[in-house]
């Protein structure tokens, strides 16, 4: 049972007077525990494609289903909803609220859900152990490195148990030593917990740790293999 | 160049650059039309107590002003009357009054008065009650007997044109003199006291009633516009011997004149405090314009911008920001008055109160240049000087902080 | 606290300047009118007060129509029955009877038409300020049928001191000529140039037997122990006035005895309020760019929040709760100092140095401003709501936000 199915997804732009074709004709399938990496140049559409799967965006045509669900006929708030229930979103900047602790940062999305007070706490502590940041938790962003950071925002990422995540170059901020522990803790996420994470990169670690590999270029799927 | 770059930055944001301008608009909108408003209930309350009887000055008998009776009455008006012909610029109208405290009867009612003898024809260019008769007619010169009287008193007495009115009063042989007089003409006037202060009867009825011979209480005159009161007085008092005072309007209505000067600083006081509600945002917003170009400060700089260049260029904005918004919040605030001074505003609805601040029914809006400039000058000058905090401020960061920031 | 309240009190403090600017706007305009509404209520109470105390007291029963006219043939026959029935009253502090007529007075040396009234000694020092008043000589003692007391100003128009006699020439209520000489026993000044020159005050009992009142009088004045229980006693006068026909007793309150005092307070209080609306809109335009500018300038950090799964109402709540901590503490702050600045001027009192003008509105001496519920709370509740909606109105735009373009506005 795969849990993203895109199936001829087509999405356009309009930058400025110029129609930019981002996504033609896209079908992917993502099973359930998948650890895969989206690449490709810039401009090849990858970024949009994770924005549809995520919801943040919309398909023109196509169908795009996650965890059985059908998105294009969702009105905004249900795709707040259906964001807020069954995806996580990493970013290459990322993107904590600067005025909240580490810990903050992770409850903050258990909030949204309306996780009670406690189970909160405890939940976020556990998960920031979990990415490596004992005794960090009531730093605020800005008092944390790079990987700290990035860190942070896994831990948020899959604290509420989404049936996805979706790390759209997580390792682009980071040298390379900090990227390949990130990678480490994430595939570890993957395998203890079965998060399926899905990237887009162009990171050439990323794709190594990946197991299967998706190549898009001018909005199209030219390549998609299962690694060993 | 520098000035096309400030220009050019004010419209960065233009919401921002709206909301702020809207701020300042609304500002100085009100500030010029409070203004006028005000401005034209001071000269309403001036013209009215010149044209009642008042003038724009007059002459008496040394003593009449502290002790207005018939005893300090000028026994022979000749001399003033010369002073006057001879030193006042042309265009001024004069004339001579006969008035003292008298008890008005009829058959059912009594109460106090002005009683007022006056020249009909000469009068008639001075105060108000040449065109205040409203019924009946004005008072002719040979009229021995006729009386004009107020609205409000009518109707307090209960009678009407062509019953009698009996006057008594104390003559300047400290006898009672009693004089019947027939109800000729009713005036109305801006304020219901002055329809029940003062009656008018002919200055050769009132002298002869009083037994004044040829004289009068009083000599007022009404100067043209351009001329100044004061000057005309001290030229009066070089020419007129120490037996005579000459008092200008601001010496005969006291209290308007503390009025105005209370009005006046009212005025100022108001448009501080209207400038400070819109300095905080002015502050505000020129702050946060300078805070987001921080890098672009720290860039100029590492240019060779010096420090002076920079706060010129912050003030420059505030300056255009300024500009803008007064130009609009004059524009808007002449158009208020420009609509409002035809028909004024009506304060009928509160007539009484109006008249217990001795104010008209009816309110014109007048602009003056010097409230419109006190105005300007009180928003730019401010302005300004607040808008140099986030000036200097902007040209402190130094290149390398400035540039690190984010 | 909450996460929520948290996130909202340091986003507050991402830009302090900003902030305490903002608060600092609130704030003068509360203070501003903290202050100058209380000012406003302190000076009508004070105009309402002395002109109750030296003049008209409170409710006057009266003959109908005699206020209007002052035709002394409108009396109350009876003023005994009127003030038995003034004294049961509920809230009537203290009551007297008064008489007037318009007559011709005269010293050896000047004559002026004037109002003489007719008081009783003893219950008119319960009501008015006037026994309180006299500078020179005594008030009048009860069963002194020749006294008078006059004004400081009419004193000088007619040249009299202590002691002077005065003839009084006037109409009887039966139109006889009412003559009489009165003795100046004391000379008053109430401050009110209007009240001191216009009248002189002699026993009542000398007045109805020189003006043939047959034991009538005008008027039954009566004090409340408060303005408000002006109301109640009203009420029951009305209800309980003796029978007299031709003609018939009505009871007015000061209110309708100075309708030139209120309606001046009215017209003083709408320029007032008239001012301020427009001073608040100013400051909300003031204020509303830095509700704008922390929506805008967290765009970015809103489109995250939406990626991850935060409604607009939710972020909404948000930018609410931080504006209100911004316009509670400044509203408090305002408040505060407002009463603080109101509360010394209401001990020190403020003189504004023009005692002669404010004497023609009935304030003598300084003014206090009085401090209240209503002076304290509305103008800064009027502050607090302008500024809820100029945080509300910015908040529009995360409805129309996208994630997507959210995330990638610079």
């Amino acid at each position: 049972m795969p849990i993203v199915q895109c199936d001829h997804v087509n999405k356009t732009y309009r930058q400025g007077n110029i129609q930019v074709r981002a996504l033609r004709e896209v079908s992917l399938e993502v099973d359930k525990g998948g650890f895969v990496a989206l690449s490709g140049p810039s401009g090849s559409g990858k970024t949009t494609l994770l924005n549809i799967i995520g919801g943040l965006d919309l398909a023109d045509s196509g169908a795009v289903v996650v965890d059985g669900e059908s998105l294009e006929q969702m009105s905004q708030t249900q795709l707040a909803e259906m964001r807020l229930q069954k995806v996580g979103f990493v970013f290459q900047a990322y993107n904590l609220v600067p005025v909240l602790s580490a810990l903050e940062n992770v409850e903050f999305v258990m909030l949204l859900q309306g996780v009670p007070t406690d189970e909160r706490r405890k939940r976020a502590r556990a998960i920031l152990d979990a990415v490596g940041l004992e005794g960090r938790h009531d730093r605020r962003p800005r008092e944390l490195s790079g990987g700290q950071q990035q860190r942070v925002a896994v831990a948020r990422a899959i604290v509420s148990n989404p049936a996805i995540v979706l790390a759209d170059e997580p390792t682009a901020n980071l040298d390379s030593k900090t990227g390949q522990g990130l990678l480490e803790m994430m595939r570890q996420m993957n395998q203890e917990r079965g998060v399926t994470f899905i990237f887009s990169t162009h990171d050439q670690m990323v794709m190594d740790f990946a197991r299967r590999l998706v190549i898009i270029r001018d909005g199209q799927v030219v390549d998609d293999r299962v690694k060993g | 160049m520098f000035l096309s770059l400030a220009w050019r930055n004010i419209w960065r944001n233009p919401r921002r650059t709206a909301v702020i301008l809207a701020a300042v608009v609304i500002g100085v909108w009100c500030m010029v039309f409070l203004g006028a408003l005000m401005r034209g209930m001071m000269v309403e309350m001036v013209d009215n107590g010149i044209a009642t009887l008042t003038g724009h000055l007059q002459i008496h008998r040394k003593g009449y002003q502290s002790d207005p009776v018939i005893e300090n009455s000028m026994r022979d008006p000749g001399p003033a009357s010369k002073a006057l012909q001879d030193s006042l610029p042309a265009g001024s109208h004069w004339t001579a009054r006969v008035r003292v405290n008298a008890v008005a009867n009829n058959a059912r009612h009594n109460a106090g008065v002005t009683l007022v003898g006056i020249d009909p024809a000469c009068e008639a260019k001075v105060s108000f009650i040449g065109h205040a008769v409203a019924q009946g007619q004005y008072l002719k010169p040979d009229d021995d007997y006729g009386i004009v009287v107020g609205q409000a008193l009518l109707e307090k007495f209960e009678t009407k044109l062509g019953h009698k009115l009996i006057l008594m009063s104390q003559d300047t042989g400290r006898q009672i003199a009693s004089r019947a007089f027939r109800i000729r003409g009713v005036f109305h006037a801006q304020q219901r006291a002055t329809e029940k202060q003062f009656v008018f009867v002919t200055k050769a009825a009132a002298q002869d009633m009083l037994k004044l011979g040829s004289g009068i209480s009083e000599l007022s005159a009404l100067l043209p516009e351009a001329a100044s009161p004061q000057k005309a007085a001290d030229r009066l008092r070089g020419e007129l011997p120490g037996a005579y005072e000459v008092l200008t309007w601001p010496q005969l209505l006291p209290l308007i004149k503390l009025y105005l000067g209370m009005m006046d600083s009212f005025v100022v006081i108001w448009y501080v405090v209207v400038f400070v509600a819109m300095g905080f945002g002015i502050v505000n917003t020129t702050l946060m314009a300078v805070f987001e170009r921080i890098r672009e400060y720290g860039l100029l700089k590492s240019l060779g911008l010096k420090p002076w260049g920079i706060i010129k260029g912050v003030m420059a904005e505030s300056f255009f920001l300024l500009l803008i918004g007064a130009a609009l919040g004059n524009a808007l605030g002449l158009a208020t008055v420009w609509a409002l001074s035809y028909h004024g505003i009506d304060l009928s609805a509160l007539a009484q109160g109006a008249e217990f601040f001795g104010m008209g029914r009816v309110i014109y809006p007048e602009a003056h240049i010097k409230d419109i400039l006190t105005a300007n000058l009180v928003v730019f000058i401010l302005g300004l000087v607040v808008c140099l905090y986030p000036a200097v401020k902007a040209a402190r960061f130094t290149p390398v902080e400035a540039l690190a920031h984010t | 606290m909450s996460i929520d309240l948290r996130m909202a009190w340091r986003n507050l403090w991402r830009n302090p300047r900003r902030t305490l600017l903002t608060m600092s706007a609130i704030a003068f305009a509360c203070v501003l009118l903290v202050f100058m509404l209380s000012w406003q209520f302190g000076s009508y109470e004070t105009m309402i007060n002395t002109a109750v105390k030296v003049q008209t007291g409170h409710l006057h029963v009266e003959a109908a129509d005699y206020q209007d006219r002052q035709d002394m043939r409108l009396v109350i026959k009876d003023p005994q029955a009127v003030t038995k029935m003034v004294q049961a009253a509920p809230g009537v502090e203290a009551y007297t009877v008064r008489a007037n007529s318009f007559a011709l007075v005269s010293s050896q040396e000047r004559t002026y038409g004037i109002l003489v009234v007719g008081i009783d000694p003893a219950r008119e020092a319960k009501v008015s300020t006037l026994k309180s008043i006299v500078r020179q000589g005594s008030f009048l003692e009860p069963g002194d049928h020749e006294g008078a007391l006059v004004g400081r100003l009419l004193a000088q128009n007619l040249q009299v001191k202590l002691g002077d006699e005065l003839t009084v020439l006037g109409q009887g209520r039966d139109g006889s000529i009412a003559a009489l000489v009165l003795k100046v026993r004391g000379i008053y000044s109430s401050g009110m140039d209007d009240f001191d020159r216009s009248s002189i005050q002699m026993g009542l009992q000398a007045f109805q037997d020189a003006f043939t009142m047959e034991g009538a009088a005008h008027q039954v004045v009566a004090i409340c122990q408060s303005l408000e229980e002006v109301a109640g006693a009203k009420a029951y006068m009305a209800a309980h006035l003796p029978p007299q026909k031709d003609p018939g007793l009505t009871v007015l309150d000061w209110k309708q005895l100075m309708p030139g005092l209120l309606q001046g307070i009215e017209m003083d209080l709408v320029s007032g309020i008239i001012f301020y609306i427009i001073l608040l809109v100013v400051v909300t335009f003031s204020i509303l760019n830095t509700f704008l500018m922390s929506i805008l300038e967290r765009t970015h950090e809103f489109g995250v929040l939406m990626a991850m799964g935060a409604k607009p109402g939710r972020l909404g709540r948000l930018v609410v709760m931080e504006s209100l901590a911004m316009n509670l503490l400044g509203v408090g702050a305002g408040m505060i100092m407002g009463a603080l600045i109101t509360w010394y001027f209401q001990v020190q009192g403020i003189d504004l140095g023009a005692q002669e003008l404010m004497a023609q509105y009935g304030i003598v001496g300084r003014i206090y401003p009085r401090l209240s519920w209503l002076s304290l709370l509305s103008g800064p509740a009027v502050v607090f709501v302008m500024t809820l909606l100029a945080a509300l109105y910015p908040t529009r735009r995360l409805w129309k936000l996208r994630p997507v373009e959210a995330m990638n506005y610079a």
